[in-house]
């Protein structure tokens, strides 16, 4: 049953709403978690949203500026919903004045458009339905305005048709059972329309009576559905735990040929924190790092490049003759269809997928920038690549734009405010360069005076330990550290009370590379995170990196989300992306990171010196997607 | 003249009962800013050529603060909306985002006067101005301290604010900066209406 429909202006005026005099009677304001997380994120392509206990299904008016919102429950699947929002916006678009702003007499115009559209679901859904034993009568019932439609069917059919929905969309007629029974309350001023007839009451009754079975059966279903897919889950759940049991295995050295085994290979200094050991501290002054350098934007005139992609764009566009569409263009009256937009966004897609954007991101982006413009008029003397341009454009800077604040230096002033030490994990998948880049931050930090400790938590690779005691000693900052084999959950919590002991700032902690699909460790690592609560989750990633990007960061974000123990699960709140020297322009993969998990990218990592750490430069990155 | 704030703050209420003296039905969060030239309703009434007022109606949510820059270099005035209600929570993003506006070279420059209205008064619990003047003053006191420990070449910092050494205070901006009470539920927009008409030339 639909909740609520609304209609609202994009600057955020709400002109109608189907539910009157409760105002925004629903839980959790499910609109504007819609319009932050999903419209705003240029994500207005995707089909349908869901928010707590309700799917939303949008549509857009690009030329008026609207937005129509349909608001229902998840478990109902109704089938008329994208089929009403045309209908409704098609009518709305002709009463619509920019100075008016209440509309009380569409409520009627909307009630009609309901009861067609839901009555235009059922007859699609009975002529798929094969014909069955006719349905019981029922009590004759008057019956709404959708009685009108099926009243022309043929008896037998509708009867047919009525015994036939218990089978899959039974949920959805259900609720259409139960809405034409309030309909019928306060459809009486439809009067002309009220006939009593068999089949179409029989229709009503039969949603109604079996809308207790019915609904138990759906739920059945939905039951076997999820007992099959635990199943598959818990067979691919079994051969990964049994890869974790090699891993308790103790090493052993390896033997390569009949000599006899040789003396411990061992070479690693005695451990020794603040060692002078063999190796002498450098100097940790290596000059000004990076991340407080200004970048100097070049202001290059994106005029001539222009021209030759209209080039390729024109050929595409000659549905109408040529001369019609240039004189439009000039006149400025031309709207905007999606089929003028295919050409257009195709070369833009192809642009951005040669700069190394994911295959899935650029089409979702197309897709969403074509859902923004298509029915708007064209400005005159516009092209329509040259808007197509502008709004990717727009689109992308929204995208990169952080959400939240990435000065990191603030939150380490206000938690040092508070007494207790900020911790930042590093994640990542293997050999992205997380301990490389950790050290990048350390020294940022240091140079800024703010304490900074390093933890040790990766047991795992060998050798691991000693490079961070190597950076360590180098930048002469105190590290924690268990050796090899520990629990890396346990080593951290050890890591921050030390801190907090000694009054460190900044505890940066250092974590074993593991692929995204590995269950076991996925899981040490989210129980890593749901121990400490750390105050930043970094995620590295490699800018080399093309389509499993968004593989990698969307499957770290689920099983993230998946194993927390708490009910806000902590995601990844920032990107570092490393590597971004050895890409020419192929900078997309900053895109699709950022696309995918919402998070902002906080340092980018361009070299393999302790200087080379700088921050994203949203304007130059778009500029460089779109060159 | 401009509006602005967070996201949730009131604005777009602001905006429609200082236009047409209600706010009809309700607001969800904005995507694209209200631009509009009006006289102010209040004054619908009067005698006399009233000339009507620009108003620019921001919207607050974070990937749209670019928008800002785009309206503040021909803004008269700043109107700065603060939720007077839900302050505590959102008071540091608050102080943020005002730091940012507050140090803009624009806004000093042209010492564009600023506004900052507590909105949702008419509700039992909403903070009073001097509170929140007080709270927000601390706020930025601290915001430029751990600014300035960051030395040399910060973020967007283009202009030191206030003096170094004494807390701060809204006294120090050499642009005017006055707190007012508002309730665009309630159509209790009185001092709000009485800054634009001081501000807007006549």
């Amino acid at each position: 049953m639909l909740e609520q429909l609304l209609i609202f202006t994009r600057g955020g005026l709400i002109l109608w709403s189907s539910c009157r005099g409760l105002g925004n009677a629903l839980k959790g304001s499910p609109i504007d978690a819609l319009i932050r997380s999903c419209l705003l994120e240029e994500r207005s392509a995707e089909t349908s949203f869901a928010h707590d206990a309700y799917t939303l299904k949008w549509a857009f008016h690009n030329e008026l500026g609207l937005v129509f919102v349909a608001v229902y429950q998840r478990i109902l699947h109704l089938l008329y919903v994208d089929d009403l929002l045309a209908a409704v916006r098609r009518e709305f678009a002709e009463i619509y004045d920019p100075k008016r702003t209440s509309y009380d007499d569409f409520d009627e115009t909307f009630r009609q458009l309901q009861k067609e559209a839901e009555a235009r679901a059922e007859e699609m859904k009975k002529s798929k339905q094969a014909g069955r034993a006719p349905a019981v009568p029922g009590k004759k019932q008057g019956a709404g305005g959708a009685a009108q439609r099926d009243a022309k069917q043929k008896g037998n059919g509708a009867g047919g048709g009525g015994s036939g929905k218990d089978d899959g969309d039974g949920d959805g007629d259900s609720g259409k059972g139960r809405w034409l029974a309030n309909g019928n309350g306060n459809g009486q001023e439809k009067g002309a329309r009220e006939r009593s007839h068999a089949p179409p009451g029989s229709v009503v009754v039969k949603g109604k009576e079996n809308g207790g079975p019915q609904a138990g059966a759906f739920d059945v279903n939905k039951l076997q559905k999820l007992r099959s897919k635990g199943g598959k889950k818990s067979d691919n759940t079994k051969p990964a735990s049994k890869g974790g049991e090699p891993k308790k295995i103790v090493k052993k050295n390896r033997v390569w040929d009949d000599s006899p085994s040789e003396s411990r290979l061992d070479f690693t200094d005695p451990v020794d924190e603040r060692g002078e050991g063999i190796v002498e501290a450098v100097a940790a002054d290596q000059g000004e790092s990076m991340m407080d350098k200004e970048e100097d934007l070049s202001s290059e005139s994106e005029a001539e490049e222009e021209d030759e992609e209209v080039e390729g764009a024109k050929p595409g566009a000659k549905k109408k003759g040529w001369f019609t569409s240039m004189f439009q263009s000039i006149a400025g009256n031309a709207i905007i269809e999606k089929s003028d937009l295919q050409p257009a966004l195709k070369a833009l897609k192809d642009r951005l997928m040669t700069k190394n954007v994911a295959e899935e991101i650029a089409e979702k982006l197309c897709e969403s920038v074509a859902a923004s413009l298509e029915g708007k008029k064209l400005g005159s003397f516009t092209r329509i690549s040259s808007t197509v341009q502008t709004a990717m454009e727009e689109a992308l800077l929204r995208i990169l734009t952080p959400k939240r604040s990435i000065d990191i230096l603030r939150e380490v002033h206000a938690a040092k405010e508070h007494g207790k030490p900020y911790v930042i994990v590093f994640v990542g998948v293997n050999g992205v360069g997380k301990s490389t880049n950790l050290a990048k931050v350390a020294y940022w930090l240091l140079q800024h005076n703010i304490s900074v400790m390093l933890a040790a938590c990766d047991t795992f690779r060998s050798g691991a330990v000693e490079q961070l005691r190597t950076h360590a000693r180098r930048l002469q900052i105190p590290i924690f550290e268990k050796g090899y084999e520990k629990d890396p959950a346990v080593v951290a919590r050890e890591a921050i009370q030390e801190a907090s002991r000694n009054k460190s700032d900044v505890v940066l902690v250092d974590t074993a590379g593991r692929m995204q699909d590995n269950e076991p460790l996925m899981r040490a690592l989210s129980k890593l995170i749901n121990l400490n609560s750390p105050d930043l989750v970094l995620f590295v990633g490699e800018a080399l990196v093309g389509n499993d990007a968004v593989d990698q960061l969307s499957k770290f974000n689920q099983k993230l989300a998946d194993l927390s123990t708490v009910p806000n699960a902590r995601l990844i709140d920032g990107i570092l992306l490393t590597k971004f020297d050895t890409i020419d322009d192929k900078v997309g993969a900053a895109l699709s990171m950022v696309y995918i998990s919402g998070a902002p990218v906080m340092f980018v990592g361009c070299g393999q010196s302790y200087t080379d750490l700088k921050k994203l430069n949203v304007k130059s990155i778009v500029k460089t997607l779109l060159k | 003249m401009v509006l602005a704030g967070l996201s949730g703050s009131g604005k777009t209420i602001l905006f429609y009962q200082l236009r047409d003296g209600s706010p009809h039905q309700g607001t969800v969060t904005s995507m694209e800013p209200n631009d509009g030239t009006f006289v102010l309703h209040s004054e619908l009434g009067k005698k006399g050529k009233i000339k009507p007022v620009h108003l620019v109606d921001v919207p607050g949510h974070s990937r749209l603060k670019p928008k800002l820059d785009e309206f503040l270099p021909n803004a008269a005035g700043l109107i700065f909306v603060v939720d007077a209600l839900d302050f505590l929570p959102n008071c540091r993003p608050a102080a943020e985002y005002l730091y940012d506006i507050l140090t803009k070279s624009s806004v000093v420059k042209k010492r564009i006067p600023v506004l900052i209205l507590c909105n949702k008064t008419d509700k039992v619990t909403a903070h009073s101005k001097e509170f929140i003047r007080k709270q927000l003053e601390k706020e930025i006191d601290k915001l430029r301290t751990s600014r300035n420990a960051i030395s040399t070449a910060d973020i967007s910092d283009e202009f030191m604010l206030g003096v170094p050494g004494e807390p701060f205070t809204f006294e120090q901006c050499r642009n005017k900066v006055t707190v007012a009470e508002a309730s665009g539920l309630t159509s209790e927009v009185s001092q709000v209406e009485q800054f634009i008409r001081e501000h807007v030339k006549p």
